[in-house]
């Protein structure tokens, strides 16, 4: 009898057609890790140089106000308009920051409602069909980014992009079709920690990516 | 005007009172959750009812004590503060209720003119939909009625935008700098080009204009 040799440790068998499209777990794992640590160093960038920025700049204004009011210098509505202009900026970049963190719209409602204001707003032509079902944050976290991640890969002028979404006996099925599959590799990055599996439902091109991850 | 508000950051709901008496309403309560603005609202008579849309009871208080307000006091109106402006929000509000709501960011009701306006416009019966939110449905249709949409002019969207804003016809008018029997023009090409049948009364073929543009955003594409 012949045994196969393991793997290496604690490898649990990802599915076949994931297994055939992407390198190996040690690979694998640094380049999550890497891709970890890189967002996050770029929405610290992204805090630093919008918000917080802009507002060391407001406290300048406000500065340069109070000794216009005190010298009695006249009319302050504009300078006020334009503080509170540039306030509403703030709230938009940290608004658009708080996205890439958690959408609150993720937690609030779910996958299919936060995924549908992403068509309503996105550059790319996308239909989202779910159902109500409710998972666990940190299984609609990873799957929403890593739709979020398929759609950034795509042109704007592509086939509409089709999102099916349902509940399984296993946990969540979630359908990407007119994708480039080729970016298989990077869903599965993103939902292994969850025990999730990828499978390509067509050759490497555009075709459907089907992302399964279990729950509870 | 009589107005009452539930909002559960302090900081924001102290600053709100102080900026609507400044702007001479009479503010009849302030609350920090729903169940107590909807007790206060029993005893109190208010015309418009301020609501953060999250707020206690989790997760989206503001919309569940709007359904409870509308079916106690039909005739208040309703406006609803957030962070964000988000159509599946819009699409919860307008299901409560299609007239007398608004829905407005936090920071954009920052001054006596902007709050005084949207809160009249909603005593009157209108609906005030925060442009920014507005403008992204009417440019960035999708769904089944894309080819609706895409065969409205450049100027019938402008109009169907201020529309979906819930300005008057002669608010419309005045931001187009046109004649209100030009808007009456386009209006009536707009419905008939998302084939909105002309039994229904003028008013409620508005409010499905603009619903057409919100439920093929809910359809997908």
């Amino acid at each position: 009898m012949v045994i196969e040799p393991a793997q290496g440790m604690g490898d649990t068998a990802p599915p076949v057609a994931a297994r055939a499209t992407v390198p190996g777990v040690g690979d694998r794992g640094r380049r999550r890790e890497g891709e970890h640590w890189s967002r996050r160093r770029d929405l610290e960038r992204q805090l630093h140089d919008g918000p917080a920025l802009r507002i060391a700049a407001l406290t300048l204004h406000l500065g340069l106000l109070k000794d216009k009011l005190q010298a009695g210098a006249g009319n302050v509505q504009p300078d006020i308009d334009d503080l509170q202009r540039q306030l509403h900026t703030v709230q938009q970049e940290l608004r658009a920051i708080a996205d890439q963190i958690y959408p609150p719209l993720l937690h609030d409602a779910g996958l299919g409602p936060a995924l549908r204001e992403v068509a309503g707003g996105g550059r790319v032509n996308l239909h989202v069909d779910a159902a109500d079902a409710r998972f666990d944050p940190a299984l609609e976290g990873v799957a929403y980014f890593a739709v979020l991640d398929v759609l950034k890969h795509l042109d704007a002028d592509g086939p509409p992009v089709h999102v099916v979404i349902r509940r399984s006996e296993e946990g969540l099925v979630l359908d990407l079709a007119n994708v480039d599959t080729r970016r298989g590799g990077a869903v599965l990055d993103r939902i292994q920690g969850l025990g999730g599996a990828v499978d390509i439902l067509a050759e490497p091109g555009m075709g459907t990516i089907r992302v399964r991850i279990p729950c509870e | 005007m009589r107005v009452a508000l539930a909002e559960d950051g302090a900081l924001f709901r102290e600053g709100l009172v102080l900026l609507l008496e400044a702007a001479g309403h009479d503010v009849v309560g302030c609350t920090p959750d729903g169940d107590s603005l909807v007790k206060l609202l029993a005893e109190e008579p208010a015309d418009v009812a301020i609501l953060d849309i999250r707020m206690p009871p989790e997760p989206d208080g503001g919309l569940s004590t709007a359904e409870r307000l509308r079916a106690a006091h039909p005739g208040l109106g309703l406006l609803f503060l957030s962070h964000y402006a988000e159509a599946h929000y819009l699409m919860r509000i307008l299901q409560i209720g299609t007239e007398a709501v608004g829905y407005r960011l936090k920071e954009k009701v920052g001054s006596v003119e902007v709050l005084t306006d949207t809160l009249t416009r909603i005593q009157n019966g209108e609906i005030v939909i925060e442009p920014v939110l507005a403008r992204r449905l009417v440019e960035r249709p999708t769904g089944t009625r894309r080819n609706a949409v895409a065969s409205l002019s450049e100027r019938e969207s402008d109009v169907l935008r201020l529309m979906a804003e819930g300005r008057s016809n002669n608010g419309i008018a005045a931001q187009l700098f046109v004649t209100q029997k030009a808007v009456e023009k386009h209006i009536a090409n707009i419905f008939t080009k998302l084939d909105l049948h002309p039994d229904a009364s003028e008013h409620h073929r508005r409010v499905l204009a603009v619903l057409t543009y919100l439920r093929s955003q809910e359809d997908g594409g």
